[in-house]
């Protein structure tokens, strides 16, 4: 038995996914890359291990500490296994699409492995599928990014969506403007992830008025939007939130039904990103489904604490955590099986498919095909041309 | 926003769509006592069983039908909030920085339950270390992740022991040099033959809220947290 349990051991944060989970995950991506197809985002399939200094290039920065890395024994180089695929996105836009037509929408779907997991998610491989939108930079691409991301979890059939809006550069643009040190921004960006009012009261000194209220800017959007249209910002952050203002009227105009909440001061997980960036979420959730945002599409390595990129084209993306998300879909009703005489016509068998059989060949040359056909939890077995229910 | 709610109403602004069960985490012991009053000026009264030093319930419902409060060790408070087993809770900014739980925010500091965080030692040792030189310490505490840091943010490896309690037995029995812990008054260090050499931190009580659940019951659990910082202020 102790051998048993040593194969079974797997290291930590990995598993195996078995039926009918896997089944449903695989549908579940299929469903989601044919949603965003239908939108007009077309499949690209980047390699699962590249060099290290492009998959950490740009953007790709922000993933460094997340990235398991190998040497490749041909080149001699350090490569890197991929912890997000927006990076290689990103990469493919710059090089080998550089000269397709603006803006780019392209989608993908696969595994990425990072280090270590999350607390809410101690896993390390997981299922990624998502869209870019590379070469613009408008109000309208920010909210059709959103729209999607929403949308494809509401084609899943997953309801009680809600968006979660917020300006990962807003604190360090806020911080600028009021001349802070590089210290105190990263205590105060910090401090603000976690919404940890004493710590913000006590490194804001005399602008604690104006952090706290971005702090308290937080809930449902009309509540948000009002309290952050109250705040006296530097020149650098309103443009910011006026950003972030057009972006909901976008939203707000195209389904007013779609729930938003916004919360400013959020940046955990935004590393790489430099506009309106969100989290989905769904009622009984554990915790977010899909996040996405603006970012440079660059291959640039990213400039500290938030000062606005200008290298690369404007992009903006958004990526479904398939393995999340498949939490929470149900088990797909079950197909009824038929266990037919291994030397069927393969022609019969598609007959039956098409009339949604699963067909199971009855390999053993069992003598009782029905008691053989419930040993394999089959409902059904040929008789003739036709399955006859047990 | 609408003008402030009246305090002794404090269901959120306009009702929530569902009425989805809400649980709030408290902790056992000396905080308890100070946060009742704010739990009950918010309008919040728990079943008689909660005042009954003998019950065995761990879980107990209030005046609300859709609020129930549960009671569990102050280090479990952050937990069961930050895996969304409860969306509300109380808990010291000691137990927040031990775990720094990323699904855990602290929108407002109660202002209640204040005492430190610091490293104490013997008063032996006191007279005549010198910490330049450190480069390795062994310290007794409940707080390891704390204390690691706090060394290593100054060059020192710390070599934590984790106890449960009773930490100013942990010098005199030779189990470690010196201790980390919570100090109020000092009282329990003197008598232990112990001084604080070095504060780490300030401790105060926190609302605690899952972050998911601010997401997804933002109009409820925003009006929540409003109550609370009106009652704070006042």
């Amino acid at each position: 038995m102790t051998t048993l349990a040593d194969k079974a051991l797997l290291p930590t944060g990995l598993e195996d996914l078995v039926p009918p989970r896997a089944e449903i995950e695989g549908r579940a991506v299929e469903a989601a890359v044919g949603f965003v197809a239908a939108n007009g985002y077309r499949r690209i399939k980047p390699p699962l291990i590249e060099f290290e200094e492009t998959l950490l290039g740009g953007p790709g920065a922000a993933t460094g500490p997340a990235t398991f890395r190998v040497m490749d024994p041909l080149s001699q180089r350090m490569m890197g296994l991929r912890a997000d695929m927006t990076i290689q996105a990103a990469r493919i836009a710059a090089t080998r699409l550089n000269g397709e037509p603006r803006p780019l929408r392209l989608a993908y779907a696969g595994q990425v492995l990072r280090v270590k997991g999350t607390q809410l998610r101690p896993r390390r491989q997981f299922t990624q599928a998502g869209i870019e939108l590379i070469g613009t930079d408008t109000p309208a691409a920010d909210a059709e990014v959103i729209m999607l991301a929403a949308g494809a979890l509401e084609h899943l059939g997953i309801g009680g969506v809600s968006v979660d809006l917020s300006l990962p550069t807003l604190v360090p643009a806020v911080c600028r403007g009021l001349g802070l040190d590089d210290a105190t921004t990263e205590s105060l960006i910090l401090a603000l992830d976690h919404k940890d009012a004493g710590t913000v009261a006590a490194l804001a000194g005399p602008h604690g008025a104006l952090l706290g209220g971005l702090m308290e800017a937080l809930g449902p959007a009309e509540r948000a939007v009002a309290a952050l249209a109250g705040l006296d910002l530097p020149a650098e952050a309103a443009t910011l939130r006026d950003r972030l203002l057009a972006v909901l009227d976008c939203l707000n105009a195209q389904d007013p039904t779609l729930r938003l909440t916004v919360d400013p001061t959020e940046s955990r997980g935004f590393e790489y990103h430099s506009g309106v960036a969100f989290t989905v979420f769904a009622d009984g959730g554990r915790g977010e489904l899909a996040r996405g945002g603006r970012y440079r599409a660059t291959l640039e390595p990213p400039a500290p604490l938030g000062i606005p990129a200008t290298s690369g084209e404007p992009a903006t993306g958004m990526t479904l955590s398939m393995d999340a998300i498949t939490e929470l879909l149900p088990e797909p009703p079950a197909r009824p099986r038929v266990l037919v005489p291994a030397a069927t016509d393969p022609a019969l068998r598609r007959r039956l498919h098409g009339q949604g059989f699963v067909t199971l060949g009855a390999l053993d040359g069992a003598a009782d095909l029905k008691a053989e056909a419930r040993r394999l939890g089959c409902d059904h077995v040929l008789e003739g041309d036709h399955p006859v229910a047990l | 926003m609408a003008g402030p709610p009246p305090l002794l109403s404090p269901i959120p602004l306009e009702a929530p769509m569902s009425r989805e069960k809400l649980v709030i985490a408290l902790p056992k012991g000396r905080i308890l006592k100070e946060c009742m009053p704010l739990i009950r000026a918010a309008g919040i009264e728990p079943e008689p069983a909660f005042d009954d030093p003998d019950t065995r319930l761990l879980r107990f419902a209030t005046n609300h039908a859709h609020i129930d409060i549960i009671r569990v060790r102050s280090f479990d408070v952050a937990t069961f909030v930050a895996f969304g087993a409860a969306q509300l809770g109380i808990a010291g900014n000691d137990v927040l920085m031990e775990f720094n739980f990323p699904e855990l925010y602290a929108p407002l500091d109660l202002d209640i339950g204040h005492c430190r965080l610091a490293v104490a030692e013997p008063v032996d040792l006191s007279r005549d270390d010198d910490p330049t030189r450190w480069s390795h310490v062994r310290v007794a505490t409940k707080y390891p992740d704390i204390t690691r840091r706090h060394f290593a943010a100054r060059g020192v490896q710390a070599e934590c022991i984790k106890l449960n309690g009773a930490m100013e037995l942990a010098p005199a029995l030779g189990l470690a040099t010196r201790i980390v812990d919570l100090v109020s008054t000092g009282a329990t260090l003197a008598a232990n033959g112990l001084v604080e050499v070095e504060r780490i931190a300030d401790v105060s009580s926190r609302l605690v809220v899952n972050r998911t659940a601010l997401k997804t019951r933002s109009q409820e659990l925003t009006g929540w947290i409003d109550t609370f910082r009106q009652l704070t202020d006042t």
